[in-house]
């Protein structure tokens, strides 16, 4: 019967890819060779500050002629699975950066090398937050690189045509000039007064943090989710009816997916929320390329509290690098973090719009009337749980599918907070 | 082969002197399957075996990041079993995973009958144009494809809203296809069927061109209805080829990864999850790789039972014959 040659045929045809599943990506960290270092740096690094990267291999290459600096440029949604499968291949990077929230977990599996601060430039004067983010069990395993704060991104000149000279200094200021926008402009249909992306929980959590809740809290040696408390829910609810009146962003994507620059580059959106380096990136072809008549309309202002002269709580995020336990050059690596995290790349990092890792250089951008409302929004900030297990709950995505499950309405907000606390409550308990 | 039996009587009246080399042949001769299969079998073994042993003992161990750094795991017995099927996520996953393979399953072999019939029908160019559009589907990557299908449904530019908002079905603007688990899944099964369809159409219409005419139209003659001609003479002609392509799209649709990470970003909701998916999300994302490795294994002896459903029909057909 031919009916089988030929399911004979189909079948030899399917087998060749009956077996792909899911795996892990095999993402070699390159050759390990006493003439190349190879450093994981987030694209960030890439977008905003560029030049501080190729200014520190330069100074390091000085030191070490002919030893090649390969640095490559990771996403946040999957440096860690990246680094574990080096890990598990015995084939990491020499240097890597993490997220101030990421490190706990690594230090606390040994997967980092333990370092002396006072080797490094500027060590005595490192920020406090950065440098706790870095010490485990009374060690240092990694060196500050810089933390950033979020602000009111916006058009000053959209605002003016409703009626608001300057930046809003209360929250009813705040909502009153966003539906003002949205009443104005919002015959087009993508038009947002905010861009705000459903699933950016840091925003989310600003709320949370301004009605004076917490993600988790420890008791004795347990942890315990604390989004179910009353405080959380009610900032929650806040976050939610700001979201639902203000934003057109998607509520099932993330402030990657598009970048909330592109929209308001575009025209689309009169303010979003972002980091300093977030600001000259909305001039970035990758950043939305708005055009130049953009700088002089352009602001920035400290998102308010729904507390009278406070600001909202903004994630006080920030990075971190480190030398991995595994790498084969570590005098090397360390060579290069002294010169990355040294005065003069730190400048260029702080010029782009962050906050520089040593006090020493909180002055630069004093001066500078753009970021400067970084640096103040930075006055009332939140952090993540310092637990070890913390990570994982950001890899889960448990809150940013709570976010979208609040602002799409599939779940009440008691209950979406109530499934995510305890979530968080077995992660973190989970052992490590 | 007609050599075989002259050298066999050679040897056994041979001297015994004489007889080694006879021998040496016979061995050679006996065991040149064997050494044939050799090469096969060791690729099998490194690409399938090992890992599968490897995942086996995983996942009766305790193996975090902590284990991942000192490359040695921590044997806790069936903790790892015992943890998933206390879990009602593991179950929930499950019985996801069955109906949407289910679901895809029929789909799939419904529509593509349906088109290979069609095939049948048209004109030689109608249906080659028909051919190359759906080689083109099978050709198309899984990533570009989701990639299009993303911006088919984009949330603020997609020609998805765009057409049903100007057709007048609703006011689609800013309609969003993933936020309702309903939809979006309705999307995904779209996408995992219009990818598999391809593949199943083209060979049934090979099938389908073997059904002797003269058949057909004999029961045309006995008053038989096209219906009628279809369900008792092309249907069982054609059993082992859906035999399997229906075994197949089980096995590919059961483990269906790429085409829901890559439209949720990556970021996929416990409502999106399949069995691969939370098997991934609890070993990559989470490092729990004993337990993403239990929740693998699950996977692995379901798959083992359809196969073994699969092979005894195989068998069975071949008997027939």
């Amino acid at each position: 019967m031919k009916a089988r040659i030929i399911a004979a045929v189909a079948l030899a045809a399917a087998l060749s890819v009956v077996v792909s599943t899911a795996s892990g990506g095999n993402n070699s960290a390159g050759k390990a060779s006493a003439s190349s270092v190879t450093v994981w740096l987030m694209s960030d690094a890439q977008n905003g500050w560029p030049t501080a990267v190729s200014h520190a291999t330069s100074q390091f290459q000085a030191q070490h002629p002919g030893v090649n600096v390969n640095v490559q440029y990771q996403s946040w949604d999957s440096v860690l699975q990246k680094f574990d499968a080096s890990i598990a291949a015995g084939d990491t990077p020499d240097v890597i950066e993490l997220g101030n929230s990421q490190t706990a977990k690594y230090m606390a599996a040994g997967a980092f090398q333990a370092i002396k601060p006072k080797n490094y430039p500027n060590s005595s004067t490192w920020l406090g937050g950065l440098k706790q983010s870095c010490s485990y069990g009374g060690k240092t395993y990694c060196v500050p690189y810089y933390a950033g704060a979020r602000a009111v991104i916006y058009r000053k000149d959209l605002y003016r045509s409703v009626g608001f000279k300057r930046a809003p200094k209360t929250y009813a200021q705040f909502m009153s000039v966003g539906k003002k926008l949205k009443k104005k402009y919002g015959k087009n249909p993508n038009f947002s007064a905010l861009y705000e992306p459903g699933q950016n929980w840091y925003v989310a959590l600003s709320y949370v943090a301004d009605y004076g809740g917490q993600i988790a809290v420890k008791k004795g040696s347990k942890w315990q989710g604390t989004l179910n408390t009353p405080q959380a829910i009610k900032g929650l609810t806040a976050f939610k009816s700001m979201t639902l009146a203000l934003s057109r962003a998607s509520k099932t994507n993330d402030e990657a997916h598009p970048y909330p620059s592109i929209p308001f580059a575009k025209g689309r959106a009169a303010a979003f929320i972002g980091n300093g380096w977030e600001w000259p990136y909305v001039f970035n072809p990758k950043g939305g390329a708005a055009p130049a008549s953009f700088a002089k309309k352009m602001g920035a202002y400290p998102m308010p509290s729904h507390i009278r002269g406070r600001y909202l709580p903004t994630f006080l995020g920030g990075s971190d690098v480190g030398i991995p336990v595994q790498s084969k050059n570590k005098s090397l690596a360390a060579d290069w973090i002294k010169a990355y995290t040294g005065t003069a790349s730190e400048t260029i990092i702080a010029k782009a719009g962050n906050i520089a890792n040593s006090t020493t250089l909180l002055g630069v951008n004093a001066k500078n009337p753009a970021l400067a409302p970084f640096a103040r929004a930075a006055t009332y900030s939140w952090f993540v749980p310092s637990a070890p297990n913390w990570v994982n709950v950001e890899s889960a995505n448990i809150l940013k599918t709570m976010c979208s499950k609040i602002l799409t309405n599939h779940a009440s907000v008691a209950k979406a907070a109530g499934n995510t606390s305890s979530q968080i409550t077995k992660i973190l308990n989970a052992k490590s | 082969m007609s050599s075989r039996s002259p050298v066999a009587a050679a040897s056994v009246a041979a001297p015994f002197p004489r007889r080694r080399r006879p021998l040496g042949r016979r061995l050679r001769r006996a065991s040149a399957p064997y050494v044939l299969l050799l090469p096969a079998s060791a690729v099998i073994a490194a690409v399938l075996a090992y890992p599968l042993y490897y995942l086996v003992r995983l996942s009766f161990q305790h193996y975090g990041l902590f284990q991942l750094v000192r490359h040695k795991g921590e044997a806790v017995g069936t903790a790892n079993y015992a943890q998933i099927f206390h879990d009602s996520l593991f179950w929930h996953t499950l019985l996801r995973t069955v109906a949407v393979t289910a679901v895809c399953v029929v789909l799939t072999v419904v529509l593509a009958t349906l088109i290979a019939l069609l095939l049948a029908e048209l004109s030689s160019w109608v249906r080659l144009l028909l051919t190359a559009g759906l080689i083109f589907v099978w050709a198309t990557p899984v990533v570009v494809a989701v990639s299009i299908w993303s911006w088919m449904i984009d949330f603020e530019f997609g020609v998805a809203n765009w057409t049903l908002t100007k057709l007048g079905v609703g006011n689609f603007n800013h309609h969003d296809w993933l936020a309702n688990p309903w939809s979006g899944w309705g999307v995904i099964i779209s996408l995992i069927v219009w990818g598999a369809i391809p593949f199943v159409a083209i060979t049934l219409y090979a099938g389908l061109t073997q059904v002797s005419g003269d058949l057909l139209e004999a029961a045309a003659i006995d008053g038989a209805s096209r219906w009628r001609a279809f369900r008792d003479i092309t249907l069982p002609l054609l059993k082992p080829i859906y035999l399997i392509v229906i075994s197949l799209s089980i096995i590919w649709d059961f483990q269906v990864f790429n085409q829901i990470w890559l439209i949720t970003n990556g970021a996929p909701s416990p409502d999106y999850y399949m069995m691969a998916v939370y098997s991934y999300v609890s070993a990559f994302k989470i490092s729990e790789y004993g337990l993403g490795s239990a929740i693998a294994v699950v996977m692995v002896a379901i798959m083992a039972l359809i196969s073994v459903f699969y092979i005894r029909q195989m068998v069975r057909l071949g008997d027939v014959e």
